[in-house]
């Protein structure tokens, strides 16, 4: 957890460097479903993640959106519902390429939902937030990367 | 599978709840959670220092790349200097004696900006401690672009010259008539309440006027660009602004005196 909190203020730092240019990819979100997705599914541990998210979530609602309980709600929801398509995939199923999957699922339906929510519909806003997506890929591919070389011989 | 999913379930449930009751106070409370966001903002201050003076120095940089950083501090000395000239030569042309206290420009870096109000308002790095006064106009370039509506110790919010709520008295330097400066949450700025039969040319000067109680009157907002549509009686001038707006870095606030700079006649 303390990894991701690190990440958690990574992205607020980058979020600082690039205020009024970019909105910062969700790293504390897909890092927090990368530690999910590569530990035993405890239930405890999940529920640990669980709330976690929320707390992040609502950090980041504080800091950039001034409406705390709905980038938490996001985030538990996204977590969840990758926690539940990974509980229900047979363990041989569980590649790297099934996370990527599922992680790029849940950034863009986290990034849609503040868009959504938040932004005021036009050009400028939906590239900020394809911009935000694609910067989300290469920090995907690292996850999996490291995915795919460490986790499987842990715990598949 | 049931003895797993059932915490899982209850703690989800739970965070939903509490997302949901979070997300209610947030709207029924806005002082409260507008604490909170200054609190959050205390803390993390600190931490985001270097992130501040990273963007900065990258910010610098660029500036010095392409060699306009000389000539825009040059050139953002000039306006101040200027702006600190015709405040004193109001106060040296005034009826009524000047006040004791100096008018001084508090440079402010801009912390916070959020999409959902881009428009409304901004959160800058200094505050009551550094002699932002609530009411100050803040400046970008030479012309204002909002004015401090809250302070705390080392932080204040700015609202916007574009923002709905924002009204302020301005003349047209040319005209002398006088006008509200309005905005409308979406990034235009109208000058209300001016004559149809004035005849307004794209360029004018719009300047605040001696009727504000808090703000110096001769202060630069922008210029006229095109008539509205005439309502009222009244035909609604729309204003370009002076300042970059959509790219607000630093703004300088006017600090100890703007609530009592002299009011005298152009």
């Amino acid at each position: 957890m303390i990894a991701s909190l690190l990440v958690w203020l990574l992205q607020d730092f980058m979020q600082v460097l690039a205020m009024g240019i970019m909105l910062v990819p969700e790293f504390f979100l897909l890092v927090v479903l990368y530690k999910l997705i590569s530990g035993p599914l405890v239930s405890v541990r999940i529920a640990g993640w669980i709330w976690f998210a929320f707390l992040g979530g609502v950090l980041w609602d504080l800091r950039w959106a001034a409406s705390p309980g709905m980038g938490g709600l996001i985030n538990v929801l996204a977590l969840v519902l990758v926690y539940w398509v990974w509980d229900r995939t047979p363990a041989g199923g569980r590649s790297a390429l099934l996370f990527a999957a599922l992680a790029s699922c849940a950034h863009f339906l986290s990034g849609i939902a503040r868009y959504v929510a938040w932004a005021v519909p036009s050009q400028a806003a939906l590239r900020l937030f394809a911009i935000q997506q694609l910067l989300a890929v290469p920090v995907l591919v690292g996850l999996c990367m490291i995915y795919a070389f460490k986790v499987p011989q842990t715990h598949v | 599978m049931v003895s797993k999913l059932n915490p899982i379930l209850v703690n989800t449930l739970l965070a939903f709840f509490c997302g949901l009751l979070l997300l209610w106070f947030s709207f029924a409370f806005p002082g409260v959670t507008q604490r909170m966001v200054d609190l959050s903002g205390a803390v993390l201050h600190t931490l985001e220092l270097p992130a501040q003076e990273l963007r900065l120095l990258v910010q610098a940089t660029g500036n010095w790349i392409m060699e306009r950083k000389s000539l825009q501090d040059r050139n953002r000395e000039l306006e101040l200097e200027n702006l600190t000239l015709r405040t004193v030569l109001q106060r040296a042309t005034a009826p009524t004696p000047p006040p004791d206290s100096a008018v001084g420009m508090i440079v402010a870096r801009v912390t916070l900006r959020y999409p959902d109000a881009w428009w409304k308002e901004i959160r800058i790095d200094k505050g009551l401690n550094q002699g932002v006064m609530v009411g100050a106009p803040a400046l970008s370039d030479g012309f204002i672009i909002g004015r401090v509506v809250r302070a705390g110790g080392d932080y204040s919010w700015v609202e916007l010259v574009t923002s709905a709520s924002f009204l302020l008295a301005a003349v047209v330097d040319d005209t002398w008539d006088l006008g509200v400066i309005n905005g409308d949450d979406m990034g235009n700025i109208w000058l209300l309440y001016t004559p149809p039969e004035v005849e307004f040319t794209r360029g004018m000067v719009v300047s605040t006027a001696l009727v504000g109680d808090y703000l110096p009157p001769g202060i630069p907002i922008g210029n006229i660009w095109s008539q509205g549509e005439t309502r009222d009686g009244f035909m609604p001038q729309k204003i370009v602004s002076g300042a970059h707006l959509t790219q607000l870095y630093n703004v300088q606030i006017l600090g100890n005196g703007a609530e009592s700079a002299p009011r005298i006649p152009k």
